[in-house]
Formats: structure tokens, C-alpha cells, sequence
């Protein structure tokens, strides 16, 4: 039968292909998000070629599992994501159709940051499970540079595990990074007013509190990943009310709710990057720690 | 098999769904240790024909025409008020990263349906994958696409009357093979039962009469064969476009149908090939605002088959003799109808959480039939334009008109359809595909 024959020659063709497995030189890594390309390069230097999928200016929450994507991860020797179900609504169909063993989860090519972290909590966590998206805790730790230090250290070592020869050489450049990001973390820290209070949009930019002296109020969302609501938002007017403070959000999130704080409390609206451009190292990344800062009279 | 007709008096009511969706709305996990996700997806649908319109298009079944095993009644397959309509409980299960198992179970008040239950490895060299199971084949676009993640309530005609009520649903073996290129290029190939009415309808060796042996045989599967290609370039952050080529050969194809005094009976091939297109558009704001998607497929079905029915009683309706005997065969053919559709949509988010769109269909473009003296009946056209609302991400509320213009025998009409579908996605709903 002329169909069975199909049958055999894809079985032959799948396991001729099991003998062809080429190592390239730069390890091809594809990260979700700026944040975890930027770190990428700041640890694998020259050793790396690094692809990252997530836009800056786009809300990883929501992405599309694009063909692109899959195409990028197809060919990856190490995929970086953030975790803790910020990419939950598009990487699992990445990696299915990617076809890539070699970063499936669980496996070392496959490098989950919020593993090797403790997240801030988050109100998904306690209450009625509706937002569903923070339900492992805070994803957005990419604002935090601190833990961002002891995430270079984390992939330091497992890319000294795909590539033992270059094992120094990611833990020294890990180390560097670390210690300039710390570093600049303090200098900014020391630069604000004591203090300084921020409502922010979305439960992401609550991570400032971890390293500069500032205190999160309150967020437009009721949960997150529900859109502000009229009732919720003259409820944080009320609460808040003769209080100062700014707004903080995304430029991807809208401004509508904001606007709402700004008429009754008279706080200033302050649209920032959550993450680097897509193509930044460390400078890229200390930039943007500055840009935060600035919000607050720092930087 | 045939599967038992959709459309029975619908009980399903859009405020009880509503109501039975609220305790459930939390993700469910099963215990450590087996990594099983379970989402349940509640539709229910309001539908109301405004105006009657022809009943299903000229060529493609209904009435006595053939091409189509299944017996449609309504084509669209909803009941005037409240349908309970497509639901599904999905189990999705890892066996460690060496293979996936997905199970979905679609149902309706009167029915359960396994709709996809398969295999697929997660762990094959070299951008190898195989699936083995019951599954919705790759060929097209919307074909592998389940119903809450359409754009529209309702199936394109194309896919519905080339394939069939579910699309190309079958049970057999994929293999896929991911290029390792820039640019996404995914090739594979399906072998299939053969079983979906549209291009591999089979019914097996039908009993002799008086000795009369049928045309029709009893042919082992596997009977259908696909394979397609699909191209995606890297276009940037806001861009996205996939696009795909597939056809499929059905090795036995066959029909069968009771006159009032003789079967008819088919026995042939046939095949298919088509092309499709999706590109999107992120406007990069909140919530879809701004967002474009475009997605349209073509289709072209050539069955190919001899004819030749036999008598099954001596006497007419009103128990006259007809003159001929019991086992005679009649209308001896071979013949080949030809036929296509085609549709073309557009989806629009105007607002944050609110999208609108238009879909433009035809069916029967090529539309000759070889059957009997042969003829070519004109195609049919449909339009439809939605406005869907999605309150919080796993619900959305959805208003479509569809504007039907039919051919058939006696000639052309126009109906109009009004649809409010209500779908809630309960559970730890998987990750959206492309
Ligand atoms: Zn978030």
C-alpha cells in the first residue's frame, strides 16, 4: 500500500535526523522579555547571541503565540522566562509547536527566572481568583535591579552548565554586573526624598518599594489584569484623599485611570518603560533604573 | 459513523450558563505530582432567523443532492431562541517533557462527543513531533482551530460543506517537521481513517439485493492523506502573518442514498487543495485597541466516482408494478463533481475590549456537478458582521448578523440570521495558539 510506505520513510527520516546534532559556537539563547535578554548579555558576553521576544513597549502579559516565536525557540539553546505565569498566556504554545526538546521545561536549556526568586505576594494570591494572572506571586521583578543581581549569578551558572569551558567567564561577568547593579540601586536610593508615595496601574511597579524608599498606595486595577473600574477608582480618591503622591504607569496601559487620579487629587501622571529597549545591555537596563528614579526626584 | 444531528429543541438558557459559570471560575489544579490541567469552556446561543432564506446552497447537500453524508437539516444548526451551544471540558495532561495528552470532550445538551483525543511527543529530535490520535487536521487555518477561538459564532461554508459539520476531524497519525530557519516553515503530513462526509465519505460494503452484488466495498484504512506547508516570516513587533498550503487525496470515497425504489450508490476518490492567509496586527495598546486580524482560506474538492444503483422493490409508492425487477441495476456513470469556496474576513478592536468584523463568503465559485447530465449550479454567497465584547479575558458576549444568499433549484433568496453567543472559559485555560 502506497500510504504505509509514508509511514516508513518519516520513521527513517526521524531517526536519520537523531544522528545530526551540530554544537554552535555563540550560545543561541532566546529570551521572553528585554529584561532577561539584557541580562543575557550582560553575563554572556561574546559567548551569547541573544534573541529576545517581547517587545519593550508591549504587555508580556499578552502576547500571541507567533509562528516567529516558535521559530526563534526552534533554534535556541537556552530559553529564558520570567515565570511565576507572566508568560503563561502565549510561551506554553511556543514551546509545543517550537519542537525543541532541548528547552522544554525541566530541562536545562530551559531557564525559569522565578524559580531561583522569592516574589513579592500578590492580592491574586489571597483573594477571589479572578485576575488570574499573579497567582504564583509577582512576575514584574524585572523592576527590581536587586534581584536582577542574584538572577545573574542564577544564570551564570547554568549557562556554565551548557557551556563548561566559558564557566568563569559568565560567574566573573555575573559578578561585575551584580555589583554595578547594586551599586547604582543604592546611589539612587540615596538621591530620593524619603517617603515619596505612587499609586501604579497594574501590580508590577510595586517592586520600586524593594529598592528605593518609596511606598506603594494602592493600583487602578481592582485585581490584576481587571481593568480599572469607576467604583474602584473613586474608592482610591476617597482613601486617598489630601494625601501626596504621583501615578505610575506603563506607556502599553492606558491612561484613563490615571486621569481620574489626577482630577480629584491633583497627583502628576508619570507614563515609564518596564522594561530596557529590546537590544540593551546594562548600561540600557542602569538607564531605565535612572528613568524610575527620576519619577521621584531622584536620578 | 454518523453522528446524530445538532439540531434538537434546544433548553440551554444564556442566565443559567451564566449562573453555573460562577462558582467554578477558579483554575483547577490536580494534585502534585501528575501535571493535569482541566478547563471547561459554556457557550450558549441565541439565534433568530429573521428572514427565511434558501435552506443550504445549491450543490452541496440537502434536498437529494449529494456530496455531503450527512443529513444537514438547517445548516446552520441552531434552533430559533436559546441553544446550548458548542461546550467543551478540556484535559490537558504531560507525560514528564517526553509527550503531551490532550483530551476534549465537546457536548451540547443532548450529546457528548470526543472531539480530540491524542498524543503528542515533546521530545523528537531534529524538529520532529508526532501526533497520534483523534484530532482536527492541520490543513487550512480555522480547520485546527476550536470554536471559541473563532472570530464568527459559526463554521465558514467552505469548511463546513468541503469537510464537514466538525471540519476535518479524523482519526490517525500527524507528523510534523519545523525547518530550523529564520522564518517559520513547518511542513507535514497526515494519514487518516477517512471518515470526515466531505472528502473521504465511506460507507463500506453494502448487502447484495436478489443477488445483485452493490459497487460499493469494503476498503481498509488508512483512506485519507494529507499534507501541508505552512510559511510565517519574522515581520517585526507589530506584524504577523502566517501563510498555508494543504491538500489531502481520500483513496475511497463513497455515498449511498435510498430512492424511493432503487439505491444510489458512489464509489470513487476524491481529493482536495487549498490556500490560506491570516495576518495580524498589535497596535501595541491595551486590550486589543487598534488591533487588526485578517484571515481568509480557499478550498477546491474533486470527487471522483462511478455510479451504478440497483432496484430494491418491484412496485412504486402506490404499489404499482414499475416494470422492472428487484436487483435490476440502473444508471450506470462515472462522473466527477467539481467544487470550491472561499472566504475572507476582517477583525477590528475600535475600542478597548470591543471588536467588530466582516466576513465575506462564496461557495461554489466551480460548482459543476457530473452527476446525471451534469450541471452547474449557481454559487452561494454569505456576509456577516459581529461586534464582540470581552468584559474580563475568559468571557466574551457576541452579536452577528448573517446575511445568506443562496442558490438552489428553484432559484435564488435571501435570509437573514441574527446570533448573541455567550462564552466563558473556566479553568486553566491553555495558552492561545496563533
Ligand atoms: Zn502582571
Amino acid at each position: 500500500m502506497p500510504l504505509k510506505r509514508y509511514v516508513i520513510v518519516l520513521l527513517a527520516m526521524v531517526l536519520a535526523s537523531a544522528w545530526t546534532a551540530p554544537q554552535a559556537q555563540p550560545l543561541e539563547v532566546v529570551a521572553t522579555t528585554p529584561s532577561l535578554g539584557m541580562l543575557a548579555r550582560a553575563v554572556g558576553g561574546d559567548q551569547v547571541r541573544v534573541r529576545v521576544l517581547a517587545p519593550d513597549d508591549r504587555d508580556p502579559h499578552y502576547l500571541d503565540a507567533r509562528p516567529s516565536y516558535m521559530a526563534a525557540v526552534r533554534r535556541a539553546d537556552l530559553l529564558l522566562e520570567m515565570g511565576a505565569g507572566l508568560e503563561e498566556g502565549w510561551l506554553p504554545a511556543v514551546l509545543s509547536g517550537a519542537a525543541n526538546p532541548a528547552v522544554n521545561e525541566g530541562r536545562r536549556g530551559h531557564f525559569r527566572a522565578s524559580d531561583t526568586l522569592s516574589l513579592r505576594r500578590s492580592v491574586t494570591m489571597d483573594g477571589p481568583n479572578v485576575g488570574h494572572v499573579h497567582a504564583e506571586g509577582n512576575p514584574h521583578f524585572n523592576i527590581d535591579p536587586l534581584r536582577m543581581a542574584v538572577l545573574a549569578d542564577a544564570l551564570a551558572k547554568r549557562m556554565g552548565q551548557l557551556r563548561t569551558e566559558k564557566a568563569d567567564y559568565f560567574l566573573a561577568r555575573s559578578e561585575d554586573a551584580a555589583q554595578r547593579l547594586r551599586q547604582h540601586a543604592r546611589a539612587l536610593a540615596d538621591r530620593i526624598p524619603a517617603d515619596r508615595q505612587f499609586v501604579a496601574y497594574h501590580e508590577d511597579l510595586d517592586y520600586l518599594e524593594e529598592w528605593l524608599p518609596v511606598k506603594v498606595l494602592g493600583y487602578l486595577e481592582p485585581v490584576p489584569g481587571v481593568p480599572p473600574t469607576a467604583r474602584h477608582l473613586r474608592r482610591l480618591v476617597r482613601d486617598l484623599e489630601g494625601r501626596e503622591g504621583r501615578v505610575l504607569h506603563a506607556r502599553y496601559q492606558p491612561s484613563r485611570g490615571a486621569g481620574f487620579l489626577q482630577r480629584h487629587l491633583g497627583w502628576d501622571i508619570h507614563a515609564v518603560s518596564l522594561e530596557p529597549p529590546v537590544d540593551a545591555d546594562l548600561e540600557g537596563y542602569l538607564e531605565l533604573m535612572s528613568q524610575w528614579a527620576a519619577v521621584f526626584g531622584g536620578g | 459513523m454518523s453522528k446524530r444531528n445538532l439540531n434538537h429543541g434546544g433548553t440551554g438558557v444564556l442566565a443559567a450558563v451564566a449562573i453555573a459559570a460562577m462558582p467554578l471560575a477558579s483554575p483547577v489544579k490536580a494534585q502534585e505530582g501528575v501535571d493535569l490541567n482541566i478547563s471547561l469552556i459554556l457557550e450558549g446561543i441565541y439565534f433568530n432567523e429573521l428572514r427565511e432564506g434558501n435552506e443550504s446552497p445549491a450543490g452541496f447537500g440537502g434536498g437529494h443532492h449529494h456530496g455531503d453524508g450527512h443529513d444537514h437539516g438547517h445548516h446552520h444548526g441552531f434552533d430559533e431562541g436559546f441553544n446550548l451551544g458548542h461546550s467543551e471540558l478540556v484535559l490537558e495532561a504531560k507525560l514528564g517533557d517526553f509527550m503531551d495528552g490532550t483530551l476534549i470532550l465537546g457536548f451540547d445538551d443532548h450529546d457528548v462527543e470526543v472531539e480530540e483525543a491524542y498524543l503528542r511527543t515533546r521530545s523528537l529530535p531534529a524538529g520532529f513531533q508526532l501526533k497520534v490520535g483523534k484530532f482536527l487536521s492541520d490543513v487550512g487555518y480555522i480547520n485546527s482551530h476550536h470554536p471559541h477561538d473563532w472570530d464568527f459564532v459559526d463554521r465558514p461554508l467552505v469548511n463546513e460543506y468541503l469537510f464537514g459539520d466538525h471540519g476535518l476531524q479524523e482519526i490517525g497519525v500527524q507528523a510534523t517537521w519545523l525547518a530550523p530557519t529564520q522564518s517559520y516553515t513547518l511542513l507535514g503530513v497526515e494519514l487518516l481513517q477517512g471518515e470526515t462526509s466531505g472528502v473521504a465519505n465511506y460507507r463500506g460494503e453494502q448487502s447484495a439485493i436478489n443477488g445483485t452484488e452493490r459497487i460499493l466495498e469494503d476498503t481498509e484504512g488508512p483512506r485519507l492523506i494529507t499534507a501541508f506547508a505552512k510559511f510565517a516570516p519574522d515581520l517585526g513587533p507589530d506584524h504577523a502573518v502566517q501563510y498555508g498550503v494543504s491538500a489531502g487525496y481520500a483513496r475511497r470515497y463513497q455515498e449511498t442514498e435510498a430512492h424511493s425504489t432503487r439505491f444510489e450508490d458512489w464509489n470513487g476518490t476524491a481529493w482536495f487543495a487549498g490556500l490560506d492567509a491570516v495576518y495580524k496586527y498589535d497596535a501595541g495598546r491595551s486590550y486589543g485597541h487598534g488591533n487588526w486580524r485578517l484571515q481568509g482560506e480557499y478550498f477546491y474538492r474533486v470527487i471522483d466516482v462511478d455510479r451504478r444503483d440497483v432496484e430494491f422493490t418491484d412496485v412504486d409508492s402506490d404499489g404499482n408494478p414499475t416494470g422492472r425487477n428487484i436487483g435490476d441495476v440502473r444508471n450506470v456513470q462515472s462522473f466527477k463533481n467539481k467544487q470550491d469556496g472561499v472566504y475572507l474576513q476582517g477583525v477590528y478592536g475600535f475600542a478597548p475590549r470591543w471588536e467588530a468584523g466582516l466576513r465575506a463568503e462564496a461557495l461554489g465559485l466551480t460548482n459543476e456537478i457530473g452527476r446525471g447530465d451534469g450541471s452547474s449550479p449557481d454559487p452561494s454567497y454569505r456576509y456577516a458582521a459581529m461586534v464582540t465584547f470581552r468584559p474580563i479575558e475568559p468571557v466574551f458576549l457576541r452579536a452577528q448578523i448573517n446575511h445568506n444568499d443562496y442558490a438552489d433549484d428553484h432559484g435564488r433568496d435571501r435570509g437573514l440570521d441574527f446570533m448573541l453567543q455567550l462564552n466563558v472559559a473556566l479553568g486553566a485555560h491553555g495558552a492561545h495558539r496563533f
